[in-house]
């Protein structure tokens, strides 16, 4: 006891160090996300609430789990525990607390805690603690998002087989002033998180299959109805897939709904790798894009990277080389195709088709793009915003390692064009059945959007460039070309609100399947029309 | 003919139940929704901020799911009625505000022009009945 009073004593002469008392234990350092903004909406309230939530859940709880609250600062706290386990058991409680205190007030008043445990060697002194693991503890306090609990690996390693819940691995992280890299996970505490997750996915599930039963339903009573009375008895039985389905669809194999989805078959695993990204073999519009993709990737075979790099799943999308050239961009049907200019473009190239939701899915699968998209594997996938296009080039790049990315504006033109300077890349005057777009075709709504490869390549031997999916690219929107760069680099400056979408989608009239034709939208919002293609620097 | 009838029912019926999940949220009674600028009858000279106004309900940005808010679309020229069971159509005739934008700069053409304000829902629907504004007319000088 004596001793002790001595250190503290010593602490004021600056007496030798070595005196002072270390221990191991398990720092848990909590603050509250969004202090400030709370105290300026109402500073006496969120005062007294916080006070109220350390007296009645903080305090109580550190003494059930046998800890010691070493001190209150103004946004949050720090304790020590003796065991790990009781430690991570704390911030487990004070989380989940939170969320039922929590749950009737709106957004905006929420008190969310960010806390973070780690163990390792303190100095102790009567009112504070010190040492590296304490700056660990408020470190990872500091990237823990609002109302989780992350945890170094000293701890993981101490609870993993002990606490029944989940942790997710966030892997090395430098943190501030501190030269090691932490490892860092997650708590995943919350069961009924994982449960409503579940249940939400349950009824997704119903109603697809509900939907397509009503599907099937309804198109089966048309065929019913379709038969002429005679023979009604005769065919009733016969399965309902008509070919017939869509009439007078010119040039293209009827888009038949119940097509099953071209999935490449296992066995194509040991085919000799064919060269990628097979340029110009042409594909009659019949072949289903998504078969051709299915030859393997000669890359993941031969750079036999070890497991670590998920480098295999990717498949490339087909491209079409481009050689370069110049060609006068814009046109005088529309302010904002004007001024035309001269741009010169480089080598480049570009997707044949949009990208389809089977490839959209293995981004998804690969945990890299924000949504899993339904609809066939071999239509165009739709809904995607501006990021969400510029995450899968990402991706692709990434699992490639080749240059994806979005095509510039100028390139777009340039490709769609096709090498002609006409309104359509077909002629001077529109011509239905050529191009994907509202009342040009004899498609049902229903049906869209149609497969990629419906309709008639372009002279570049591109498909869907103009009609189809309304397709992003790199560009800022800019309401003309006053000032456009002629080098066919894509036109950014900074964060641009809007993107410019160029193609116009099934849904617009014919004016906005010219090649020249553009539009724009905002950065980060989603539409059913909105799509992509790929580009790739050589 | 007849072919193109039972094309329509059939996908009429295939589109209900879609349809009806999608689409068809109610908008408050009393929700509002208005031109704050310009007025019916306006002339104006150049390009301008058009102001959007509601009441009773919240902007946001399209996706977010919230009860009782939407976004802002704004019809230039517009005849054709909308259509409940689609999405908004987006050209340049239907201009699209999913960002939670309350105002926005518009620069038309000389003449005269109608506008009308409408808001759709987290997935571009209108909602049940349309929350739609006054059709005003103004002339471009």
């Amino acid at each position: 006891m004596a001793e002790i009073r001595d250190i503290k004593f010593g602490r004021s002469n600056e007496r030798p160090r070595e005196a002072t008392p270390r221990r191991l234990a398990a720092i848990v350092a909590a603050d509250i996300s969004g202090y400030s903004r709370l105290m300026e909406l109402d500073e006496e309230g969120t005062h007294a609430r916080v006070k109220r939530i350390e007296r009645d859940l903080i305090e109580p709880s550190i003494a059930e789990h046998h800890g010691r609250l070493v001190k209150t600062t103004g946004d949050g706290f720090i304790a020590i525990f003796d065991s790990p386990v009781e430690a991570v058991r704390f911030g487990i409680v004070i989380q989940q607390n939170m969320i039922g205190r929590n749950a009737l007030l709106p957004k905006h008043h929420r008190i969310e805690f960010r806390i973070g445990v780690n163990l390792g060697d303190v100095i102790i002194e009567a009112d504070d603690i010190y040492g590296d693991g304490v700056n660990i503890a408020s470190r990872l306090e500091g990237i823990a998002n609002p109302g989780q609990v992350y945890i170094s690996s000293g701890i993981y390693e101490q609870v993993k087989n002990k606490l029944v819940c989940g942790y997710e691995s966030l892997g090395d992280r430098k943190v501030k002033n501190i030269t090691e890299p932490v490892r860092v996970y997650r708590v995943l505490a919350d069961p009924t998180a994982f449960h409503e997750h579940r249940k939400r996915r349950e009824n997704i599930l119903i109603f697809l299959l509900s939907l397509t039963l009503l599907v099937i339903a309804s198109g089966a009573l048309w065929y019913v109805l379709q038969q002429p009375n005679g023979k009604l008895g005769k065919q009733a039985s016969a399965p309902a897939l008509p070919p017939v389905e869509i009439p007078n669809v010119p040039s293209s194999p009827a888009p038949a709904v119940k097509q099953p989805a071209p999935l490449p078959p296992p066995s194509s695993a040991p085919v000799p790798p064919t060269p990628q990204a097979a340029p110009q073999t042409q594909a009659a519009p019949s072949v289903t894009p998504a078969v051709k993709h299915a030859t393997p990737q000669p890359q993941s075979a031969s750079s036999a990277t070890p497991a670590t790099q998920p480098v295999s799943a990717a498949r490339e999308p087909e491209m079409n080389p481009i050689r370069g050239g110049s060609f006068i961009m814009g046109s005088n049907d529309d302010v904002t195709e004007k001024p035309t200019h001269q741009v010169t473009i480089k080598p480049f190239a570009i997707g044949k088709y949009p990208t389809t939701v089977h490839e959209w899915n293995e981004c998804a699968a690969a945990k890299a793009c924000g949504f899993v998209a339904t609809g066939k594997d071999d239509a165009p996938v739709t809904n995607v915003s501006w990021s969400d296009a510029k995450q899968f080039v990402a991706w692709l790049a990434g699992a490639t390692r080749k240059a994806y990315r979005l095509p510039s504006e100028a390139e777009w033109e340039y490709a769609a064009r096709g090498g002609t300077q006409s309104k359509y890349w077909w002629g001077d005057q529109f011509e239905p059945g050529i191009a994907n777009c509202k009342n040009c075709t004899d498609i049902a709504t229903t049906e869209q959007p149609v497969k990629v490869g419906s309709f008639k390549p372009n002279p570049f031997g591109l498909y869907e460039m103009g009609g189809g999916v309304d397709q992003w690219v790199e560009d800022c929107w800019h309401k003309n070309y006053q000032g456009a760069p002629a080098d066919g680099s894509p036109w950014v400056e900074g964060e641009c609100p809007a993107h410019v979408i160029r193609s116009g989608s099934w849904k617009n009239d014919a004016r906005y399947v010219r090649p020249s034709n553009r539009d724009n939208y905002d950065t980060n919002v989603r539409y059913p029309t909105h799509g992509f293609r790929v580009a790739l620097s050589p | 003919m007849r072919i193109a009838q039972l094309i329509v029912l059939s996908a009429a019926l295939a589109s209900v139940p879609s349809a009806a999940h999608a689409q068809g949220k109610p908008a408050p009674k009393d929700a509002l929704l208005y031109f704050v600028w310009p007025q019916d009858g306006a002339t104006i000279k150049g390009g301008f901020w058009c102001r959007f106004g509601l009441r009773n309900m919240g902007v946001t940005h399209a996706g977010d799911d919230f009860q009782n808010s939407g976004h802002h679309h704004l019809l230039v020229d517009v005849n054709e009625p909308l259509d409940p069971n689609e999405a908004i159509p987006q050209d340049k005739n239907h201009l699209h505000f999913g960002a939670g934008q309350t105002e926005a700069r518009i620069e038309l053409p000389l003449g005269k022009h109608t506008l009308q304000l409408v808001l759709g829902d987290a997935k571009h629907y209108p909602f049940n009945p349309p929350l739609v504004s006054e059709k005003i007319t103004i002339r471009i000088k």
